[in-house]
């Protein structure tokens, strides 16, 4: 393979491995704090996938669908909290699993009513179009630069957020010690909501985003959802940082793997997650 | 002149720079009663923790019948005949209480790995299960649900269960938490009992049921050992009383 | 019989397998409906064997059905194709194999627990299913076909034609009833105690002296094999095995099949199954959207009747357990 597209593809891991960080950041977060494990979180991803591909075509401004679908994401969060997760607190992880497990199917129905099963696509907005020269013979495109900065971006905001304000350290608190944080007069249902629509935006975020760089098709949402719990459980789970590299680390192995050795470049993330296991059980980063 | 079953020498537990068992060393004699007591956070629970294999030590050996057990896995401990008693009642609270017994009594009996076998049919494991429960005072709830019993007999049922895996040695922690003072006295008198038995090592907070009882008494701050004597004489040792001043906890 | 738990489980196994071996007579050469019930119970052999592992062990799989297409990969990649092998000593292959791999993974994934156990299950499900799907030998997307069903003899002597639809049938209702029994069996005896115990309290089995892995991987071992042989049986009443077997959303229906049943009674896999499936029948008839009904199913559920019908079964004839 030529220098020129291992940069390429190297920078496509990177891109790859910041969605899904954005997206395992927001399971890990919904765990870490509130430890309820939401299958229906790659859901959440198709969702802003295809509510960008509805308002894109109703507006014709990606700008505008992203603004639209981005605030649905959050109240439909809030929503499913509300009304839903706000059970779950106080029961097992296999409840957890079967409430999310039917919240999957309503969701995949709604999408199939909705938008059928035919293969969907959105176009790259114009501004953000086209390739950019990176040196002399590589050029890349627009549109996955952006990708990757808004994804850095939003990493940014976060460990700001999580580090130096006060809701950061009420997530921080809560993730250790939920009923010390309950006692110093946190108001923790309106936390939990907060962090479960904030969990569930990153992940639609991330589906918004993708929209024209990815084919919109049933399923989607469970595909990337099995992606991120390979990252979460090998950089640990409840561990941002973690998430951070590990997501890094899967979709640069899952891009080269894909070039370099297409027999099993499906497998292979599962094969690194399986070998990472055997050596640390509890993921990289244990928190 | 008793046997010394279970020592602890130079036992050392840190949780990073926390010091909660520091330099410890103690023996535990058969057929005696040694409590330990001290001040809130002296670290009696860790000790009893650590002596049955539940924490690891940080450094330190612990001694059982003059070998070192301290590398032993947590399960091994009480197959090696260290039987532990929980302060947070910890049964099996949807099986009755025979059952509760006859699953710490087959451990040490086997046939865990029988697939086929009826449970009911292994008279042995029954009954030691229902000796167990004879001796915790227990025999005539032993076809009730756990859970269903007053709390004073859970806390026998969690003294039963422990006799049940035939143990040589009883680390017993806080037996009578949460007990008035006439519950308390059924495990007062099977202590009594027991104690000519086995060695048994009590942390208990119940001071008038620790001075009825030891045989021996070693009295711990801030995970030191600061004395080990009989009762008597450590009523009226100026260093034990210094070291509970100031606390709420029981006065002299 | 003492292997059952308590009466509403006593009265429904009696009356579902007294039903079961006289519908063929009534059905009289239906074959669409008697291949239906043999789809249905080979579907409830493996939704029992994931309440043993979910409910009654307490380790919650999202890739049980990584076995369940196991089952069928390893007898037709190991069956001569156009040959017609003997199915008992098949049988036995398959679930020798699938103990083998059940063991490798179990190894893995028995050490993790909760949270981590759901999400490794379900990726390792995952990677079998892409090594198939991606495979070249293996068939890839559309699998492998089987072209001759094996016969049955035992020393010579075959009562059952697996081609015959009605014999398929009571092979599986036969098939049903040992897994049935199998599992009572083992919940009754000695290691059913240990089984029992450290899923209401494993740190207290812990300190009573059990190395809880040790079961868990046993418990774990047989479950995946009788996940396999269900895998198996699919596979033979089809005549093909496809990746699609392996996917998570088998896995997760077996689990909702599961709750609905009945969590950890054994047999509500058997009413789930049949309740799952013929709600499916039902309401698929009304619109093709039936999963949005599902799901809301499943979510009321999940926030109300908490021991599925197995549960609301057990209060109507005042049972214990």
């Amino acid at each position: 393979m030529d220098t020129s597209l291992f940069l390429v593809q190297l920078l496509n891991g990177v891109q790859y491995g910041l969605l899904l960080f954005l997206i395992a950041s927001g399971l890990t977060l919904v765990f870490g704090v509130m430890g309820i494990l939401n299958l229906a979180h790659g859901s959440m991803y198709m969702i802003g996938a295809y509510l960008a591909y509805y308002f894109t075509t109703l507006t014709d401004s990606f700008l505008l669908a992203f603004i639209i679908s981005g605030a649905i994401a959050l109240v439909i969060g809030i929503i499913i909290e509300r009304c839903l997760i706000i059970h779950l607190y106080k029961r097992d992880h296999l409840d957890q699993v079967l409430l999310t497990v039917g919240l999957i199917f309503i969701f995949n129905a709604t999408q199939s009513f909705v938008w059928g099963n035919d293969p969907l696509g959105v176009e790259v907005p114009e501004i953000l179009s086209g390739s950019i020269g990176l040196t002399d013979i590589i050029e890349y495109p627009v549109y996955r630069l952006f990708i990757s900065l808004l994804c850095l971006v939003v990493a940014a905001t976060m460990y700001f957020t999580i580090n130096k304000t006060r809701l950061g350290m009420m997530i921080r608190a809560g993730e250790s010690d939920r009923a010390m944080v309950e006692n110093l007069g946190v108001d923790i249902s309106k936390l939990f909501t907060i962090v479960f629509a904030i969990g569930v935006f990153l992940a639609s975020l991330a589906g918004i985003v993708s929209a024209p760089i990815v084919s919109l098709v049933p399923g989607m949402g469970e595909h990337v959802l099995i992606s991120c719990f390979v990252v979460v459980v090998i950089g640990g789970l409840g561990s941002i940082k973690g998430a951070f590299i590990a997501a890094l680390i899967v979709g640069i192995v899952d891009t080269y793997a894909s070039v370099l050795l297409p027999q099993v470049s499906s497998m292979s993330i599962y094969l690194l997650m399986a070998l990472i296991l055997l050596a640390k059980p509890q993921g990289l980063f244990k928190n | 002149m008793s046997q010394t079953i279970l020592e602890a020498e130079n036992l050392c537990k840190f949780w990073g720079g926390l010091k909660a068992l520091n330099e410890l060393n103690i023996q535990f004699k058969d057929n005696q009663l040694h409590s330990i007591v001290g001040p809130n956070g002296a670290g009696k629970s860790t000790l009893l923790n650590t002596l049955c294999g539940a924490y690891p030590a940080t450094s330190g050996v612990i001694l059982y019948h003059g070998k070192p057990i301290t590398n032993l896995k947590s399960y091994e401990f009480c197959r090696a005949g260290i039987g532990r008693s929980f302060q947070k009642t910890n049964i099996f609270h949807n099986a009755t209480c025979l059952e509760n017994c006859c699953i710490a009594a087959q451990q040490r009996i086997g046939g865990s790995f029988n697939l086929f076998r009826k449970r009911s049919k292994n008279r042995q494991i029954t009954e030691i299960a229902r000796s167990a429960l004879e001796q915790a005072g227990l025999s005539a709830r032993a076809d009730i649900r756990a859970a269903e019993v007053s709390y004073g007999e859970q806390r026998q049922l969690e003294i039963a269960m422990v006799l049940a895996t035939s143990p040589k040695v009883l680390l017993l922690d806080e037996p009578m938490a949460g007990m008035g003072h006439e519950e308390s006295q059924t495990i007062i008198s099977l202590l009594k009992e027991l104690k000519k038995r086995y060695c048994i090592v009590l942390v208990e907070h119940d001071m008038d049921a620790v001075f009825e009882l030891s045989d021996l008494m070693t009295v711990m701050v801030d995970g030191q050992h600061l004395i080990t004597d009989t009762v008597d004489n450590i009523r009226n040792n100026p260093l034990v009383q210094d070291a509970y001043l100031g606390n709420d906890d029981e006065v002299f | 019989m003492s292997i059952f738990s308590n009466k509403s489980e006593k009265i429904f196994i009696y009356l579902f397998f007294a039903i079961g071996l006289f519908i063929p007579l009534f059905l009289e050469g239906n074959t669409f409906y008697i291949n239906k019930f043999s789809t249905i119970i080979i579907l409830a052999i493996f939704v029992m064997s994931l309440d043993y592992l979910v409910g009654r062990t307490g380790m919650i799989t999202l890739g049980h059905a990584m076995f369940y297409g196991l089952g069928g990969y390893i007898f037709t990649i190991l069956a001569p194709e156009y040959e017609a092998v003997n199915f008992w000593v098949y049988t036995f292959y398959v679930m020798l194999i699938s103990g083998c791999i059940a063991l490798i993974v179990g190894l893995i994934v028995l050490r993790t627990s909760g949270i981590y156990m759901i999400m490794i299950t379900l990726a390792l499900a995952q990677m079998t299913f892409y090594f198939f799907a991606d495979s070249v030998e293996y068939g890839g997307q559309d699998g492998l076909f089987i072209y001759i069903k094996p016969e049955t003899s035992i020393f010579g002597l075959s009562f059952l034609d697996l081609e015959n639809e009605t014999h398929f049938y009571y092979l599986c209702l036969l098939s049903l009833f040992n897994c049935f029994v199998f599992f009572k069996v083992i919940m009754n005896s000695s290691f059913g105690r240990v089984v029992d115990a450290l899923k209401e309290n494993p740190d207290r089995a812990t300190a009573l002296g059990y190395n809880i892995f040790h079961f868990r991987l046993i418990a774990y071992v047989l479950s995946s094999s009788l996940a396999a042989y269900a895998g198996y049986l699919f596979a033979l009443q089809f005549g093909f095995v496809n990746p699609s077997m392996m996917s998570w959303d088998i896995s997760a229906t077996a689990l909702v099949m599961t709750l609905l049943g009945g969590l950890g009674s054994v047999y509500g896999a058997i009413i789930g199954s049949f309740m799952y499936e013929g709600l499916h029948y039902y309401i698929e008839h009304l619109t093709e959207y039936w999963m949005f009904f599902m799901g809301a199913l499943i979510i009321v559920l999940v926030l109300t009747l908490k021991h599925g019908m197995a549960g609301f079964l057990n209060n109507l004839s005042g049972g214990k357990r």
